[in-house]
């Protein structure tokens, strides 16, 4: 076994495929072809001046047409063998670059001059100095590597082993492989599609060269004349024709097509209703279809051979009339034409547009259904779902009439396949190279975060938009990061990259103390979370964090959500808060999932504009029981259906419910000394036993945390800090206060209510500090760069 | 081993190699005239330009029926012309494809010849 893998530098194709490479066949061709136009011009003068020697210079120039054909058919690319030894299925340009005595290293310094090898170092970072880092020096171990190409060439069903295959060996046989490619964010698979996908792309290429045939000049010979169509539909047909051909990644899809073959091949109703999501591939299902009727070698019907397909559009037909009889008139008109010129198959792209009212909509089902029921004219309609169900509602006789084919959204590996086909496309396009994690990122990112496109539309989306943010040409994953960024104003991951960034979350707790004081076990849980969510290493597929902040009112619960936005989601703005005692009925479900374009204030709306926010749904025992069942799915999943059952994400949020429920118990527990954790049982079991909650309802919490009521001590460092507050807003006017230790227990003295917390101290430092500077400014006692001291006996006068 | 390679890969894959390429190109000319396709639409209308024709007077019958023998007969003599055209370019292919292959295995054995001729003093004089 180990002889098959043994490489043989004297075998015919190594030694052609060096000799090729030695003779450098472009510029040796070109030389040859000189040569031999000289010698064959000077030949014939020769002979035909009556001089014999002329024979002889024809005759070169015959010997040098032999080898200028040699050349370039043999030595451009020796053909493969036909054993299984690894000389007959080594690529020519590997066996070219291979020498006399190769070695693994020297071997990974030149894989670069393959395209295969330069097409793994452009998209996954496989560069030569990673493969001289893995790569030795010993000749014996040439023949484990070829083993190991022969194995992937196998498994990726290659027919010879490229310098990509190579590559891909030399790393395999590393004994840290996986440590190797873990840091670059691969695995083997990965390395595996990208030599599919190389030699797919490869092959896509020759193909090209080869001529289509597609029925010649007599194709449309017999057919009709149709000015009209021509005018106001798009020729589906003609602009596929000379375009590289469609494939069809999903057996889904390819399903369709047949389908579709067979339903316009056979009598009976002569259409087609692909129905699925935009961004499915209804629209590629149609192009490949079109392409099929246009192949000459496709064993199709032959009454559906050469037929074309012209899309009709809504809104050039409207553009094209002003009156509704007009466009009825017209679209009579262009109906009358294809059925007349027998050779064309009408597409209604987006038909729900033709069977409503509306903006850039028009209503002409009375004259399409008929035409439809009929079935003599071909039509292919592609709509939405919903839409669907919406028009066979209003008109039961169009779904009955319809031939359906449904489209469904693609999975991540056929997407990653229909991405990996538009990408040559897509950069010649934006002048990019797409690299394989931008592939990645744009499926997971698009999944998440684009809505109103199915797969592959979204990722394909996500991935045109990154190319905006390509660095030195290259979409990497990050640029896609930033392109979903600014798209949809969320943040990413990426966050932690920056030192700033890292220390912002590891003294989070600090950060939040700046603005509350105390209660540590909810600052704790909420800045763990934000942690946990920064580096990924949460759950995707639920919110951040959901917390139930359990306590008296005015100890913070809501002051620590408003400091989690200041300091993580960039400014108070980014919460969402909802007062829950609005929701008391069960009828105010609707108002709170109401589509964005109903109510913009919604709880859905709010968050589909703003997904990377704190959610803050105070009270939330005043709610109704219907409403809190409604968020029970945002709760576990992150998703919350709208009225248009839209989902929308909670995934990017922190989602926090404040409530004053069991209140009492807390403040009277605290104040006898009671243990948090036991206390917080307790609290949860009363809650239930009282029916504040349901169980299912608090057990979908990531934490529940309780709240304790303020001491006066707590209420120093609160006044503290409503005094710094005072000072921040005043430091626009280089204005600042003090309090003299009396005047601050006075204070505290009169801010002081256990049962109502902190917002009693606001109220007081409001009144008295707030006013005094007011005054002091009035009466010009202070000016710019002043300091107001203020004094017990000031205070005294406030609070009179 | 050059001349012993390139005489073996001549007679076998080369040769086999050109016949396809020559078959392909043949087959490429065939499609682009139909001709299949023309002879079994001879007299097919040409263009059908009554479309959107509306009546059913007789008149309008009448009409409509001289539109269509009219665009038969353009149809009829522009498929004869190109008809004759496809078959003279496919034959005239044909013929240059036969040549080739004919000319293929005798281009190595063109310079044994030359040099005979040469050496026969054979030339070609032009009065």
């Amino acid at each position: 076994m180990a002889e098959i893998n043994r490489y043989n530098k004297n075998s015919t194709r190594a030694k052609y495929a060096r000799l090729g490479r030695a003779l450098g066949v472009p510029l040796i061709s070109k030389l040859l072809f000189l040569i031999f136009l000289l010698a064959l011009v000077f030949g014939g003068i020769l002979v035909f001046s009556c001089n014999s020697l002329g024979w002889l210079a024809i005759g070169v120039a015959d010997l040098l047409l032999v080898l200028l054909i040699y050349i370039n058919l043999l030595f451009k690319k020796v053909p493969l063998g036909k054993t299984e030894d690894i000389n007959d299925i080594l690529s020519s340009n590997i066996l070219s670059i291979l020498g006399s005595d190769p070695t693994p290293s020297k071997i990974a310094k030149s894989l670069i001059e393959t395209r295969s090898g330069r097409f793994l170092a452009l998209r996954f970072g496989i560069i030569p100095r990673l493969l001289e880092g893995v790569a030795n020096d010993l000749p014996d171990d040439m023949t484990p590597i070829f083993k190991t190409a022969r194995k992937i060439a196998k498994k990726i069903n290659a027919s010879q082993i490229s310098g990509g295959i190579i590559a891909i060996a030399i790393i395999e046989n590393h004994p840290n492989c996986e440590e190797i490619l873990s840091r670059m964010r691969l695995d083997l698979n990965d390395l595996y599609e990208g030599i599919t996908w190389y030699n797919y792309l490869h092959g896509l290429v020759k193909n090209s060269k080869k001529k289509r045939r597609d029925g010649g000049i007599a194709r449309d010979f017999t057919f009709g004349f149709t000015p009209l169509l021509s005018r106001f539909g798009q020729n589906i047909s003609a602009s596929r024709s000379g375009t590289m051909k469609t494939q069809l990644f999903r057996a889904s899809n390819q399903e369709a097509l047949t389908q579709m073959v067979d339903i316009f091949s056979k009598s009976g109703r002569q259409n087609v209703a692909l129905i699925g999501p935009d961004g499915s591939g209804r629209s590629t299902i149609v192009n490949a279809f079109s392409e099929l009727l246009l192949d000459a070698n496709s064993k199709i019907s032959k009454n559906l051979k050469y037929r074309q397909i012209f899309k009709l559009d809504a809104g050039a037909l409207l553009s094209g009339t002003t009156k509704q009889g007009d466009i009825e008139r017209l679209v009579t008109e262009l109906l009358n034409e294809a059925y007349s010129a027998k050779n064309i198959i009408i597409y209604l792209n987006n038909a729900h547009l033709f069977f409503e009212d509306g903006v850039g909509s028009v209503n002409i089902s009375n004259l399409l259904l008929p035409v439809i029921e009929a079935g003599r004219l071909r039509m292919i309609l592609s709509l939405d779902e919903q839409k669907f169900l919406e028009i066979s509602a209003k008109n039961p006789s169009f779904a009955n009439a319809l031939n359906k084919i449904m489209v469904g959204p693609s999975s991540e590996e056929e997407t990653i396949k229909i991405m990996e086909d538009q990408v040559p496309f897509l950069e010649f396009k934006h002048k990019v190279t797409f690299t394989y994690w931008a592939l990645k990122e744009a499926y997971r990112l698009g999944d998440r975060y684009v809505k109103d496109l199915a797969m592959p539309g979204k990722a394909i989306r996500v991935l045109e938009d990154s190319a905006r943010y390509a660095k030195d040409g290259l979409v990497f994953g990050e640029s896609v990061s930033e392109a979903i960024e600014k798209s949809e104003g969320i943040k990413l991951q990426a966050s932690t990259d920056t030192f700033e960034e890292k220390d912002k979350l590891l003294n989070l707790e600090n950060l939040i103390h700046e603005r509350m004081i105390d209660q540590e076990p909810a600052v704790h849980a909420v800045s763990d979370a934000l942690r946990r969510a920064a580096t990924g290493v949460r759950n995707e597929n639920k919110p951040i964090g959901t917390y139930l902040f359990l306590g008296p009112t005015g100890v913070g619960k809501t002051e620590l959500a408003k400091a989690l936005s200041s300091v993580y989601f960039n400014g108070e703005s980014e919460i969402i808060r909802i007062d829950m005692n609005e929701y008391v009925e069960s009828s105010d479900v609707n108002r709170l999932i109401a589509e964005g374009s109903s109510d913009a204030m919604s709880l859905t709306a709010q968050v589909q504009k703003h997904p990377f926010s704190v959610v803050l749904l105070d009270e939330i025992e005043k709610a109704s029981p219907q409403v809190l069942t409604t968020l029970l799915q945002m709760l576990d999943e992150g998703i919350l259906r709208d009225t248009k059952n839209r989902e929308i994400s909670f995934r990017d949020a922190i989602i926090i419910c404040t409530s004053n429920a069991g209140a009492d118990i807390i403040r009277e527990k605290i104040r006898s000394g009671e243990n948090y954790e036991t206390l917080r049982s307790e609290i949860i079991n009363s809650l239930i036993e009282n029916r504040d909650f349901k169980p299912e309802f608090l057990n979908r919490f990531d934490e529940i945390c309780l709240f304790k009521p303020l001491s006066k001590d707590d209420l120093i460092k609160i006044c503290d800090l409503l005094i710094a507050g005072v000072n921040k807003t005043l430091s626009p006017q280089k204005i600042s206060v003090s309090l003299e230790p009396e005047a601050k227990e006075l204070l505290i003295e009169a801010g002081y209510d256990p049962l109502l917390g902190a917002r009693p101290m606001r109220r007081i430092v409001s009144k008295t500090v707030e006013n005094i500077v007011a005054k002091a400014s009035l009466r010009g006692e202070i000016s710019s760069g002043s300091t107001l001291n203020i004094t017990k006996a000031k205070i005294e006068e406030e609070l009179k | 081993m050059l001349s012993a390679g390139l005489i073996s890969w001549w007679y076998k894959d080369g040769f086999k190699l050109f016949a396809e390429k020559i078959w392909t190109k043949l087959g490429d000319t065939v499609d682009f005239f139909s001709i299949g396709s023309l002879l079994g639409t001879l007299f097919a209308p040409y263009r059908q330009i009554s479309a959107n024709a509306s009546g059913t007077s007789i008149d309008a019958k009448f009409m409509a029926f001289l539109d269509r023998l009219v665009s038969r007969l353009v149809g009829g003599v522009a498929r004869i012309g190109i008809i004759i055209f496809g078959i003279i370019v496919i034959f005239l292919q044909l013929i240059v494809s036969l040549v080739s292959l004919i000319f293929w295995p005798l281009l190595p054995v063109i310079p044994i010849i030359c040099i005979f001729l040469s050496f026969s003093g054979v030339t070609i004089w032009l009065k």
